[in-house]
């Protein structure tokens, strides 16, 4: 961010994301960090890391579809899911390689997504929401019903790691290096398509579809368009979770698992890329404090029950999130964009 | 009609649209032509049907008869993203803008339509897609100058005052390239300076960019001093039609106005 006084001087300037020296040099420092942590962090650390990166590509992708678009979906899971076990399927019974498995994962859930996004078209808000419910359960209910030989019925999918010139992908390092650069593109595609057409018809279409309609946009197939970008992410961030895990089971993909991704781009920030990738940080911290903290509590004082301290967590996790909705209704990147922007104007006061 | 007004390449026609709801009739059989160039005004009283007839012809509502023709091609039942992209513009009684959104952002989005980008294009964001901003933000900036809200432009619409708004809106209108422009009561709730600011950039419009600008508006001294032509409308129909000066002289519409 300049400061006062300077402007940019082509539009080109005017549309860059990185803008100042500094901010190229802490790009360039996390990512050299990021590459680097294998050897700098601990496993447990690493694996933290690798899924918080698949968490982003699949927030980032709800950010698009929610933040953007305005479209309420609670279905983000379930085309996570759809996008790991298409990846889970054509590992295990192709031996396709990962290079195509994972863009196949992501458009698989597309097309599941789009389809839910066509009925965006019709219907918004609350009753939206629910439909988008419905593909959670649609989901899970394809999954354990349709032969078991087909998607693993309820004993899931045992998935090969993937591999590349004889590399396989085994190791919890190798396994982050791969969920980084996968991660590190779509995030990167993300800042383009909202900061492209579709992105300014996205935002169109939220705050005011009459007025997107005259403007040339259709509005409909903005809405399905949303929903699939959102749910091609999904889908990848399903795949990279499939290698991660390398089972996929179908109550990995519960409205539970929705939920939070949406708890994450609200306090994150509704509408900005940054955001989401803030709220998944700021989830996850605190989703692994307390999966560290709860079994510590439950050992020493052993007469309150793990049962009632692994409730409590959730509790506490909830209630931290409600928290965030009350102090921080606009997200954690409207603080910062106050900042920015009084920075912007100093010492002038507006 | 006017023999001119006859010719089939006319930039507007409605040709006979009626339109019911329920058991009202809002337009009963109205047939409007516009010219190249014209400032036509469509005046009435409340409730004449001068707003339906607007969004008759933008696709807003589907008439049960009748037809509407942009330069000749028929867009009847089009929806309205279709006729937008046909070249009809237009802007809203009070502001439908992005009010989260800042001016220029506002006037980016009217030129959606005319960008060619595909999304997978927009994910890499390289070379020709960086081009194609900057070129439309250009095109942009244009618009911005020409209607002098230099000092707006990244200020989100929504903190501005309702007549700067009004201009935003007609700006974003104008990043469509349309070759029609029809502005839905430019003029209702400003004061006589914005009044006449915005009359100003009416007229500048039809100079610079030699479309027609249709013009629904109360407001009579206005009328009688931008347009070329009035339609006067009454109960759904068309009761008259011509010059202002006509107009101001005409029983039926003196009759329609003081009951």
């Amino acid at each position: 961010m300049d400061p006062s006084g300077i402007f940019p001087t082509s539009y080109q300037a005017d549309g860059r994301l990185i803008r100042t020296r500094w901010q190229a040099l802490a790009l360039v420092l996390f990512l050299a960090l990021m590459l680097a942590a294998p050897y700098l962090v601990g496993a447990r650390i690493i694996a933290v890391l690798n899924m918080m990166l698949i968490s982003a590509v699949i927030a980032v992708g709800l950010q698009i579809c929610t933040g953007y678009a305005g479209q309420i979906n609670l279905g983000q899971a379930a085309f996570m899911g759809v996008g790991a076990y298409t990846a889970s399927i054509l590992a295990s019974k192709t031996g396709l390689t990962f290079l195509l498995v994972i863009p196949l994962a992501g458009i698989a859930a597309a097309v599941f997504g789009f389809l839910f996004g066509l009925t965006a078209a019709r219907i918004k808000g609350f009753y939206l929401a629910l439909t988008t419910i419905a593909a959670q359960f649609i989901f899970h209910f394809a999954v354990l019903n349709l032969p078991s030989t087909w998607m693993g019925g309820s004993n899931g999918i045992t998935v090969p790691p993937a591999e590349l010139f004889g590399l396989r992908f085994v190791s919890e390092t190798a396994q982050f290096y791969l969920s980084f650069a996968v991660a590190a593109i779509m995030i990167a595609g993300a800042f383009g398509i909202v900061r492209s057409r579709f992105g300014r018809a996205f935002v169109a279409v939220r705050d005011d579809d009459v007025a997107a309609g005259i403007m040339g946009i259709n509005v409909a197939a903005t809405k399905a368009n949303a929903f699939l970008i959102g749910a091609f992410y999904a889908g990848v961030g399903g795949a990279l979770w499939a290698y991660m895990i390398r089972f996929v089971g179908v109550d990995q993909f519960t409205l539970f698992h929705s939920i939070f991704f949406v708890a994450m781009i609200i306090v994150g920030g509704m509408g900005s890329i940054v955001g989401a990738l803030i709220g998944v940080f700021v989830i996850r911290i605190i989703q692994e404090i307390i999966a560290t903290v709860g079994p510590n509590i439950a050992e020493s004082v052993p007469f309150v029950g793990g049962d009632i301290v692994f409730a409590g967590m959730n509790v506490i996790l909830g209630g931290v999130i409600a928290l965030f909705m009350i102090l921080e209704p606009k997200g954690l990147m409207h603080r910062w964009n106050i900042l920015k922007s009084s920075y912007r104007i100093w010492p002038f006061p507006y | 009609m006017s023999a001119a007004a006859e010719t089939s390449a006319a930039p507007l026609a409605v040709r006979g649209a009626t339109l019911k709801f329920g058991g009202v009739t809002a337009l009963d059989d109205v047939s409007v032509t516009v010219n190249d160039g014209e400032l036509l005004a469509i005046i009435g009283p409340n409730g004449a049907g001068k707003t339906s007839l607007l969004n008759v012809t933008a696709g807003f509502y589907r008439p049960q008869q009748g037809h509407v023709e942009l330069s000749g091609k028929d867009v009847t039942g089009l929806r309205v993203d279709q006729i937008a992209r046909s070249g009809l513009a237009r802007t809203f009684q009070g502001t439908h803008l992005f009010a989260g959104q800042t001016v220029i952002e506002n006037i980016m989005i009217g030129r959606h339509t005319l960008m060619n980008s595909n999304v997978v294009q927009a994910f890499f964001h390289f070379g020709p897609v960086m081009r194609e901003e900057a070129e439309h933000r250009k095109a942009a900036e244009e618009i911005i100058d020409f209607l002098e809200i230099e000092a707006i432009r990244n200020k989100p619409v929504g903190t501005l005052g309702y007549g700067l708004r009004k201009r935003v809106d007609l700006g974003r209108a104008l990043a469509q390239e349309p070759s029609i422009l029809m502005m839905d009561e430019p003029m209702a709730g400003m004061n006589s300076e914005e009044k006449e600011d915005l009359a100003r950039f009416i007229l500048d419009v039809r100079e610079a960019r030699k479309i027609p600008v249709v013009l629904v508006e109360h407001d009579m001294s206005v009328v009688m001093d931008l347009a070329d032509r009035v339609v006067v409308l009454d109960f759904g129909r068309v009761i008259a039609e011509g010059t202002p000066a006509e107009i101001q002289k005409n029983p039926a519409v003196i009759k329609a106005y003081l009951g």
